[in-house]
Parts: structure tokens; C-alpha cells; sequence
């Protein structure tokens, strides 16, 4: 080494050794590149030093820093213009000792500064081939004002540790942002999981799963209770997916919320949400929606479906029934209907369930590979009968959990359950193990003891005193037609009433071993001449909430259940 | 179930008694259309009765429809609670004449 560089390397090193420490310590993009710039123009002793970089990806130059007498940041080239455009595009250092002899250079910008540029050194920042921008320095400030090898040399090596603050500051930045983007994601998330409603324990006949693809889910479900104990429930699919598709989603969980609390006709709260959704229309993006209202206390419900996939009623004979649209999806078009909205199918559960889904079911791969479809859904729902609908559900969705793939749709379901659904379970139950259990003979003279066992049995359970009285009316009823009728005068013949009470709810099964009855003949028909028999099941439809007539569980006789649903008296104070 | 006749002031008064149900309801329909057999007032006096039936409500609507038929006049007095609550739920209560006092059914 020749003995006489040696102060010039020291001060090389102690130049880069400072200026790496600056770098270090600063990821702030701009306050790097500022003191990069101004120690490398002192350093190289340049009259006027510049940092460019490239921006609109990659059309444009423009000045970021400026050191010297004027101050040129700010300023932008085409990426290909003049002395630093070449640099920058050829990814080569460039010195022009004497710009007058150089066809490259621009004089605009002297032009346009007053500043007389002389000799110019440029190198380019790039790091692992992803070009930056380049460094330029004007005008040696000693000497004849010329720059010479050792000096572009010294900026080469310079510019290179300027480049890697850039881009470590730039990286820095995307992180930020990155961060800042996840943890509104994680808010919005929140934000979702929040317009779902919670789970509610049984005997609450509605429940729902929604599993997104992605962060966020462009499907949602919800359901709540009306003061009258009627159960609105909802389902809907959002075209696309992401946040786009999940804003749309809160929005019309939102509409369906707040207007249905006040509008009691599915046909007609889908009309209102369709004309909400269409004002503020996002190009393309539409909603698949099917709700309805669960009539508690019959089983009968209400469906409007728009443009979603047929959701499906499990009938308690086990066979499936699909609810077809009546309308298309909203938010595409305003529907023209008359005020009742669109077309509602009703039906009576009937002891069985009614499914919603979204195509992120039907679509879903099993582990095999293979759709489900809707014949998978059905299977599963039939295999899993007896489980709790909860469990029902959650069966069809880890059943679309195992393929190993990232899922591309979010999968939600809902079912509905006909309340007396759980009783049908419950029957065996009712009994086997009845609160109470009485065998009568099937006299006239024997009912009223009967009765008094009932009135105390619902005070017992919490009946209000009016409804014990009511129910013993229902019951008084039901035992003389099995007096009157089923035994046709004999005098010979037992009955057996069996009293369940869970939950606010009272269940009586009557069973005698008549002859079967017929099932025309005990139909609440309001006779036009009153005749006790057809009076009293009149009587027992319009106390009770649920009446039907079943083959006994003996095989042999009949059996009668009643439900009456009730606030338990003590609530109600 | 136990019942008594009592004639005042032109107009015969049944009042039943207890529980007028499968069992007494025959006996309650035979005194009910002895009494409309005539073409008076009949006043029908509920306050007694503790629980009625389908059968029992047959037999006051035949007695109601005989004293119709018969010219006179047929009410129910002074419904019990559980009475007026069953011809509620049979929404047979428009169908009656109903007063609340035997007195106000005298004055009518």
C-alpha cells in the first residue's frame, strides 16, 4: 500500500465508519438520506451534492435531498434524463470532469437555478439489482473545480451504504404499515365477531357457526327474540370476499337488525335492505340473504329468501324439503313488489329443523378431495339426528376442516329448530319420568280429582294461578273426550296422565288404550251448534300451544300431548 | 255439583253450585231446561260454580236455545271467574245475556 494514501484511507474509514453509524441509528427515510448526502458532499469537498430517487415506479427522478448553494429538492427528471437519468438506468458511476464537452448533460436545471455546474460525479444506489436513484455531486470545491478517480470512487462506496439505509428505512416503513394494516384487520375482525349474535344455551331453538376463509367473512347470520317471544333469524352471503366483501356483510347485518326490530314481515324487511343496499351501491357486489321469523310456540315459520341457495327443512319423517328463492340477491336492482315485499313461503317445522347455508358449505371440499354438495349436507344432518343441533352443525363443519387446503369460502350455517323438537326427545323422558303420573279410570265420576292434581302440579311448576286454571280447563277436556269417546261409555277403561315441567314449559301426555281415534274427528272444528265434544278440543287448541295425537308408545291406544309454554310466576313479578 | 230454584220477582233463579262437569252436567242440564219451559225470565246464577266444562257449557247454550224457542228470557248472573274464563275461551260469552248482579238481571 502505498504509504502516502494512508491519511486519505483513514479518512475514507472514519468518513464510512460515522456515516454508518448515522445510518444505524435512523430509519426515518428522510432524515437518512439527508445526512448521508451531507456528509458525502463534505466529504468529497463538492460545491453542491443531490439525491434522487426513483418514484412512480420508476418513471420519474426526483430530488430528495440538497446540499449547496442552491437548493434544488423537489425537482424531478424523466428517469432516463440527463447525467443522473443515465446512471440510474444503466446502473453505472459516471464522471464528467467537464460537463461543457458532454453531450448528456441537461442544462435545465442550471438554467432555470443560475447555478453553473461544471464537473459532475454520480454513482447509482441500487441493492440486490432493485435500483433506488443516484447520488450526484457538482463541482470539486479546490483545485481547478474538477472531480478526479479517487473521489468517484469514494462516492461508489458511499453511495452504496446510502442505499442500504434506504432501504432498510423503506423496509421499516412497509413494516409500519404492515402493522398498522394488521391491527385494523384485527379490530375489524372484532368489529365482525361482534355483529354475531351469541350462542344462546337450549331450549333456544336457533343457533349458527361462521367460519371465514380469510381474516374477515363476507357471510354472517344473526337471530333475536321479538317481545312476543317469536325468534327473527338470518343468513347472508356476500358477493367476493375480503374487506370489501366483509364491510358490505356488517352493513346489511346491521339493516337487518335495526329494521327488523321494527318491521315483523321477513318478505318486507328483505325490500327495505334491497333498497338501502341498491342507494349505496358497490359496483358488482350484491348479497344472497334468506330470513324469517320462528314461531315459538307453533313451530311455524316465516321464509324470505333472496337469490340464496335453498335452504333446506329436515321434516320429522327425515326426509329434506328445500326453500327455493322467491326474489333475486339484493343491492343489485330495487325489487317490485307491493308493500308485503317478496313472496314468503311458510311452513310448520313439525318437529323438524330448517338449515340456512351458505355455497362455502355446499362447495367445501371433504378431506377426500370430493365436494360436499347438498346430498353431503343432508347425509350428515341425517347421521348426526340425534345430537343437539349445535352439534348438528358443527359436525357439517369440521367435516370441511380435514382437507388440508386453505378453504377459499366462508362457511356459515344456521338451523331452527321447532321448539318442539326437544320434546319429541323429551317424550320418553315424559314417561318414563314424569313429574307426575297418574292412572284414572276412565269414569266421569273420577275427573274431578284429576284436575285437582293438575292445578296443583302447574302452581307447583311456578304457573301463574290464571294459566294453572286454564290448563286444568285444557286437561278436564282431554280426559272427558277420552271418557265420552275413546271408551265410548265402557267402563272398563284406564287412562294415564303424565305431567313433564322443564324450562317453562309444561308437557301432558293423556294415554288410554282405545282403539285409535279419528284424527278427522278431533280436529278443532268451531261448531256452528255446539256440542260439548267438538267444543271441548276447541277448548284444548285455544289453551295450549302444541296438541297432537300420536299411536301410544305401548302400540296399542292413544296418546295425546299438549305443551303450554309459560313465564313462571315468580319471573314475571 | 248442587243446584237451587228460587222464584223472585216474576223470574225463576238456578243457582248452580260447585263443579258442573262430565259427571253433574246432566243433572245441570235437566234442571236448566225445566226452568226455560216456560216463557218467563230465567236468570242463571254462576257465582258458585268453582269449574265448568264443555258439557256444562252444552247444557246452559240448550237451555239458552230452548228458552229462545220458548219465548222467554235466558242470562247468566254474576259469572264465577272460572266460568266467565271458559265461555271466553269458547268465545261463547257475546252469545249470552250476562249481568253481573242477580239484581241488575231482576231490574233488566
Amino acid at each position: 500500500m502505498d504509504r502516502r494514501n494512508t491519511p486519505a484511507l483513514t479518512g475514507h474509514l472514519e468518513l464510512l465508519a460515522k456515516m454508518s453509524g448515522h445510518l444505524a441509528v435512523t430509519l426515518n427515510i428522510e432524515d437518512t438520506i439527508e445526512k448521508a448526502l451531507e456528509l458525502i458532499t463534505k466529504y468529497v469537498n463538492a460545491e453542491a451534492g443531490s439525491l434522487f430517487l426513483l418514484e412512480d415506479n420508476g418513471l420519474r427522478l426526483t430530488c430528495k435531498a440538497s446540499v449547496g448553494p442552491v437548493n434544488i429538492r423537489g425537482v424531478t427528471l424523466k428517469s432516463s434524463e440527463g447525467i443522473v437519468g443515465q446512471c440510474v438506468t444503466e446502473n453505472t458511476s459516471r464522471m464528467v470532469r467537464d460537463v461543457s464537452t458532454d453531450p448528456s448533460f441537461t442544462h435545465s436545471v442550471d438554467e432555470s437555478t443560475g447555478f453553473h455546474t461544471r464537473s459532475i460525479l454520480c454513482s447509482p444506489m441500487s441493492t440486490q439489482n432493485i435500483r433506488l436513484g443516484a447520488i450526484e455531486l457538482i463541482n470539486k470545491k479546490d483545485g481547478n473545480g474538477l472531480f478526479s478517480e479517487t473521489d468517484l470512487m469514494m462516492l461508489q462506496t458511499l453511495t452504496a451504504a446510502a442505499a442500504m439505509a434506504v432501504r432498510n428505512a423503506r423496509m421499516t416503513e412497509v413494516l409500519v404499515q404492515q402493522e398498522r394494516v394488521n391491527r385494523e384487520i384485527e379490530l375489524a375482525i372484532e368489529m365482525q365477531r361482534s355483529l354475531l349474535p351469541a350462542a344462546r344455551p337450549a331450549p333456544f331453538p336457533v343457533c349458527g357457526i361462521n367460519l371465514p376463509a380469510y381474516e374477515v367473512s363476507g357471510d354472517f347470520y344473526d337471530f333475536f327474540e321479538l317481545d312476543d317471544g317469536r325468534i327473527y333469524f338470518s343468513l347472508g352471503d356476500v358477493s367476493g370476499k375480503g374487506m370489501d366483501a366483509a364491510l358490505l356483510m356488517s352493513k346489511t347485518a346491521s339493516l337487518f337488525r335495526c329494521v327488523g326490530k321494527t318491521l315483523h314481515d321477513p318478505g318486507a324487511l328483505m325490500v327495505t335492505i334491497n333498497r338501502e343496499l341498491c342507494e349505496t351501491a358497490i359496483h358488482g357486489m350484491f348479497v344472497t340473504m334468506a330470513c324469517g321469523i320462528l314461531d315459538t310456540a307453533t313451530g311455524h315459520v316465516r321464509l324470505a329468501n333472496a337469490g340464496h341457495e335453498p335452504p333446506l327443512i329436515h321434516r320429522a319423517d327425515g326426509g329434506f324439503t328445500p326453500v327455493p328463492a322467491s326474489a333475486p340477491p339484493l343491492g343489485i336492482m330495487p325489487l317490485d313488489t307491493g308493500p308485503e315485499g317478496i313472496r314468503e313461503e311458510l311452513f310448520t317445522l313439525d318437529g323438524g329443523t330448517l338449515y340456512i347455508f351458505t355455497d362455502g358449505v355446499t362447495e367445501g371440499r371433504l378431506s377426500n378431495g370430493q365436494r360436499l354438495d347438498v346430498e353431503g349436507v343432508k347425509s350428515i344432518i341425517t347421521r348426526h339426528a340425534g345430537d343437539p343441533a349445535a352439534t348438528r352443525i358443527q359436525s357439517v363443519v369440521s367435516m370441511l376442516g380435514d382437507s388440508g387446503e386453505q378453504r377459499h369460502d366462508d362457511i356459515t350455517i344456521l338451523a331452527v329448530e321447532d321448539p318442539s323438537r326437544r320434546m319429541m326427545k323429551n317424550n320418553d323422558a315424559c314417561c318414563s319420568e314424569p313429574l307426575v303420573s297418574l292412572t284414572f279410570p276412565a269414569r266421569a265420576g273420577e275427573l274431578h280429582p284429576v284436575r285437582e292434581v293438575v292445578r296443583k302440579t302447574c302452581e307447583k311448576c311456578g304457573c301463574p294461578p290464571a294459566l294453572a286454571q286454564d290448563l286444568v280447563i285444557a286437561i278436564g277436556e282431554a280426559c272427558q273426550n277420552v271418557v265420552r269417546h275413546a271408551y265410548k261409555g265402557v267402563d272398563d277403561g284406564q287412562a294415564t296422565l303424565d305431567i313433564l315441567c322443564r324450562d317453562g314449559m309444561l308437557e301432558f301426555c293423556l294415554t288410554d288404550t282405545a282403539p285409535p281415534v279419528d284424527r278427522e274427528k278431533v280436529k278443532p272444528v268451531w261448531p256452528k251448534e255446539v256440542h260439548p265434544g267438538g267444543l271441548g278440543v276447541c277448548l284444548i287448541h285455544n289453551i295450549m300451544d302444541r296438541v297432537e295425537y300420536l299411536p301410544a308408545p305401548s302400540g296399542q291406544g292413544n296418546l295425546l300431548r299438549m305443551v303450554k309454554f309459560f313465564k313462571r310466576h315468580k319471573d314475571e313479578t | 255439583m248442587k243446584h237451587e230454584v228460587i222464584r223472585k220477582q216474576g223470574a225463576s233463579i238456578v243457582v248452580l253450585k260447585g263443579d258442573i262437569d262430565l259427571e253433574s252436567s246432566p243433572a245441570a242440564r235437566e234442571v236448566l231446561l225445566k226452568s226455560v219451559e216456560g216463557a218467563g225470565k230465567v236468570l242463571v246464577d254462576l257465582s258458585s260454580v268453582t269449574y265448568i266444562d264443555s258439557s256444562g257449557v252444552a247444557s246452559l247454550v240448550e237451555a239458552l236455545q230452548a228458552a229462545k224457542r220458548n219465548g222467554g228470557r235466558f242470562a247468566l248472573v254474576a259469572a264465577s271467574d272460572p266460568t266467565r274464563r271458559v265461555l271466553e275461551l269458547a268465545r261463547l260469552d257475546k252469545v249470552f245475556t250476562m249481568y253481573a248482579t242477580v239484581e241488575e238481571g231482576l231490574k233488566a
